[in-house]
Parts: C-alpha cells; structure tokens; sequence
C-alpha cells in the first residue's frame, strides 16, 4: 500500500475522529483540573448536543454549521444547570459520590434524547458527499471544517485561559485551590464558567461527530473510552495535552485496522491508556497525577 | 494604640480534635509581631484560624474593630488582611508576574504602582517574571509568595515561617524587606522557628506552646527571660 492509501483510508479519518476526542478531552481535562472528578455524562452531553443541533437543522431548514454556536450555547446552559441541580449539591462529599452521579446523569441524559428523538439512527444532510481532491489527498469539506474548527476553538480557549481575568483564575483554581480562595477568587463563579465552556465543547465534539457519522443515542457514551485515554494520554489539567492525546487516539485507531480486525478498534484507546498508566502516568505534557 | 487584629480567647481545631484552647493576640498597625513556639505548638493552627480555614468553637478575631469570624476567606482579603501559607504558597505553573496578578484579583483599575512597588520590594522577581514560579530557588519563591500577597496592598500580612529552609542569606534578606514593609504602614504577624533572630528583629512577640499563650512581651524582654531562653533558644 503507498503513502498516499495510508493518508486517506487512515491519516485523515484518523485526524477527524481524533479531533473529535480532542474537543471532548479538552473538556474532561478541564473538569479533572479544576473540579477534581471524573465526569462520566460527557459522552451524552455530546449526545444531546448533537441531537439539539437537530433539532435546529430540521426545525429552522439551517445547516449544521450555522447550528453550532446555538448548539453551543445551549448546552452549555444544560451543563450549569446540571452542576447547580446535581453536582453543586455534592460539593462537599467524597469525590467518588460525584462521579457516580454523573453515571447516572448519563443514563438520564441518554434516556431523554431516545423519547424525544427516538432510538432509530439520523443524519443532519442526506446524500453521499464526494471527497475533494488536494493532490492526491482526499478530504471531505466537513472532514476540513471538522478540523479547523477544533484548532479555532482550542486556540479561542488558550486565549481566554492565558490572557483573561477569569481565566487566569481558572488556572490559579487548577493550580492550588486553596491560595486562588485566599486570593479572593469565587470559587463558584469559576465552577460555573467552566461548565460553560465544558457543554459548549461537548457540544462541538457531539455535532461534528453527527455530521462526519451519524446520530444515534449511544453515539457519546462510546467515545467516552477513547476521550478519557487521551485525556490522561495527554496529562491532566493539559489542553494541549489533550489535543495531541485526542489526535493520536484517533490516528491510532484507524491505523490499528492495519494489523488488527475492526472489531478491535475499540481496544486501542483502552491499550493506549493502560500503557500510558504504567508508564508515565503524568502523561506526555507532565499533567497532574490521578 | 487601638489593635488592628484582635484575637480573643479563641478555640478551635481539625474535625472533632481542639488544637487552640485560648489563644489571645494583638497586632497593632505597623507593627511586626512574632509567634514562636516548638512544633506543633499550634502557631500555623492559629493563623488558619483568622481566616477561618478550621472549625472555630468560641471566641473572635476582629480586624479594625470589625468581627470576621467565619467569614468566607475572599471577604477577610477584602478587609485587607492577607495570608502567606508556611506550603504550597505560590501558584506553581504560573508565572511570577501571574502569581502577583492573582494577588490583585480583587484590586481593579491600574496596577502598575502596585507592580512598582513589589518589584522594587524584590528585585530578583522583576528579572524572573516570566519564570513559571515552580522552577523558582525556595528563597524566589517565598518572595513571590510575600510578593503576591503585597499586590492587594493589604493592611496585615500573615506570614507563616517564611524562612524555613532558607540560607541565612535569604532570612536576612526577608526580615529586612519585611521592615520595609512595615515601613510602608502595614502590619506583620508572622510565624518563626529561628527563634533568636525572630525575637530581635520583632517589635513584640508571643510564645505558644500546646494550643495556649505561654509569655508574651516585647522581642527584648522575652529574650532575656529564662523560661523562654529554656524552651528553645537552646540554653
Ligand atoms: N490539617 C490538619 N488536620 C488535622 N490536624 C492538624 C492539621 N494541621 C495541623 N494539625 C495538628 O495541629 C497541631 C498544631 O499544628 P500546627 O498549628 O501546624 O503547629 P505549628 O505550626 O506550631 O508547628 C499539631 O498537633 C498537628 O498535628
Ligand atoms: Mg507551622
């Protein structure tokens, strides 16, 4: 097989599920940095990102891309009323509490989207899209503006994380908790802004995942495997630990049908994050150790 | 002179266990006092203890005559006391001048005097400010430390042993720029294991031992008391 079979059957499907896991690692990373547990209703967030995303599609006759700032912004509304309603609640309690609510937040948010949008596979557009041809190189214009659109919103929250107030206390807050409290920072109002940015790029994840695939209620829970690997693949608390871990997940992945049947896919994201357990277990960026 | 920190007879500890069993002190404005006492004596227990970080079961600090028991720590900064842990006292993957930034966060308008003056505080820092203060010396990072806390231009700073594990150097260094401070008109209640240098160096100090005040006096008279000079000025 030449170089040019392994970039467009493995390379560039690699690169857009992997930028997918990205959008999601980012914010699991987030939420282990700053909020200290693992949050297993990520997955689902995606899900009903994705399916609110079509809703507008269908509802307003407008593409999946102009959908996805409103997509955003709704679920990140979601997500903050999860965190008050449920999360919030359990502050004060042993970590381990949290992460088994956020369990069973999955199973409910699951369980909402099959009785409004029915368990039956979906599609934003229909048709089969050609790829375009880049010498030699064969994209899908929704495989390019997958990617692009993740390196945009990474690049957007580094911005807001290195150069804004509030995200400077975000840091501080992933940093040493009790000294951003004894700085002033409010620690509720970095909770809340994280959730923000955490459904919004749930969201993402979940509607470029509907538009390069298609959607179906299960469709988050089953990259939550592969976006917790690259997370901690990544170093916690890392977001461009994150991207690279999301990215290298991906291209693994598919490479990983090179030498294995498909149906091991899967596994490659839970090799990935053993290995990397045992063996660095800060991760490739030096996150925080579990 | 009227005390701008008051403790009075304040009980509290971790959970179910009492460390502090009647600690009273005072600070008054511009004025450097020390608490010394052996290990585990309850001297950090007893700075927690203003800013609220343990269970408090009875008595009262009050700051400019204002009662702030249990109050939330980010309104204790507001009242412009601020607080350097003996650990963990920097934000490690934060740059010097991040550090020094979060110490503002409350401060809003122009902050260059207040950057002017930590950084003329510790020259080392303005040489270092994109350093990630985790790759700093322990002396640098103590002054980030300090520096942080200065930025809110408070008019208390808590210091827990700020010169534990440093070189004599650096401990010269630190009590000289904490009389600057106190030159500036803030007031300094800090925690010292070096004990004799402390003592000479304060205006006034306190001994604690197991929870309780044991003397207390000026940094001379204590010095020369025999009870005191037994416990640990190593005889
Ligand atoms: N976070 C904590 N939880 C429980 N007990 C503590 C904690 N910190 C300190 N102690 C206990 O409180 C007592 C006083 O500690 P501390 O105030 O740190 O002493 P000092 O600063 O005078 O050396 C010690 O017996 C110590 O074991
Ligand atoms: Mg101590």
């Amino acid at each position: 097989m030449g170089a040019l079979e392994i970039i467009n059957f493995y390379l560039v499907p690699g690169l857009v599920v992997g930028s997918i896991y990205a959008l999601g690692a980012v914010g699991i990373t987030l939420v282990f940095a700053i909020l200290r547990y693992a949050h297993l209703a990520h997955g689902d967030l995606a899900t009903l990102g994705a399916f609110l995303g079509l809703g507008l599609v269908t509802a307003l006759g407008i593409s999946p891309y102009l959908a996805l700032t409103a997509v955003m912004a709704l679920t990140a509304v979601v997500a903050v009323g999860i965190d008050r309603v449920f999360y919030d609640y359990l502050r004060e309690r042993p970590k381990i509490v949290t992460v088994m609510a956020s369990l069973g937040i999955a199973l409910m948010v699951r369980a909402i989207v099959q009785m409004v949008w029915g368990v039956d596979s979906q599609t934003y557009t229909r048709g089969i899209v050609r790829p375009e041809n880049w010498f030699g190189i064969r994209v899908r214009d929704r495989e390019l503006i997958t990617i692009v659109a993740m390196i945009v919103l990474v690049v957007a929250l580094q911005l807001f994380l290195q150069r804004s107030k509030w995200g400077k206390a975000m840091r501080a807050m992933s940093d040493n908790p009790d000294l951003a409290l004894l700085s002033g920072v409010d620690n509720g109002k970095v909770v809340t802004i994280t959730w923000v940015i955490v459904g919004g790029l749930c969201a993402a994840a979940g509607l470029f995942l509907g538009l390069n695939f298609e959607l179906k209620a299960m469709m988050g829970w089953s990259m939550l495997l592969p976006m917790f690997a690259a997370a901690i693949l990544g170093g916690v608390g890392r977001v461009e630990g994150a991207v690279l871990g999301g990215l290298i997940v991906g291209v693994a992945e598919e490479m990983s049908t090179l030498f294995l049947p498909t149906e091991y896919k899967a596994a490659t994201a839970f090799a990935i994050l053993l290995l990397m357990l045992l063996v660095r277990p800060t991760g490739l960026l030096r996150g925080k150790v579990l | 002179m009227k005390p701008l920190l008051q403790m009075t007879d304040l009980h509290g500890g971790y959970g179910d266990a009492n460390i502090l069993h009647g600690v009273n002190l005072h600070v008054a404005p511009a004025e450097i006092v020390v608490i010394v006492g052996p290990n585990g004596a309850g001297k950090s227990t007893a700075m927690k203890a203003i800013f609220g970080l343990l269970k408090i079961r009875g008595g009262s600090v009050t700051v400019g005559g204002v009662d702030i028991t249990g109050w939330e720590p980010n309104r204790i900064v507001e009242a412009g006391v601020c607080y350097v842990p003996q650990v963990d006292n920097v934000f490690r993957e934060m740059t010097v001048h991040e550090n020094l930034e979060m110490g503002a966060f409350l401060r809003s308008g122009d902050l260059s005097a207040a950057y002017d003056r930590v950084y003329g505080l510790f020259p080392d820092l303005k040489e270092r400010r994109k350093a990630l203060a985790g790759n700093l010396s322990g002396g640098q990072r103590q002054m980030v430390a300090m520096g942080r806390a200065l930025m809110l231009e408070p008019k208390i700073l808590l210091l827990d042993e700020p010169t534990a594990g440093l070189s004599p150097k650096y401990m010269e260094q630190i009590f000289q720029i904490s009389r600057d401070v106190r030159d500036t008109g803030v007031a300094i209640l800090l925690v010292e294991q070096h004990a004799k240098q402390a003592l000479a160096f304060a205006d006034r100090g306190y001994v604690l031992a197991s929870g309780c005040n044991r003397h207390e006096g000026t940094g001379a008279d204590l010095l020369a008391d025999r009870d005191v000079a037994d416990m640990f000025l190593g005889g």
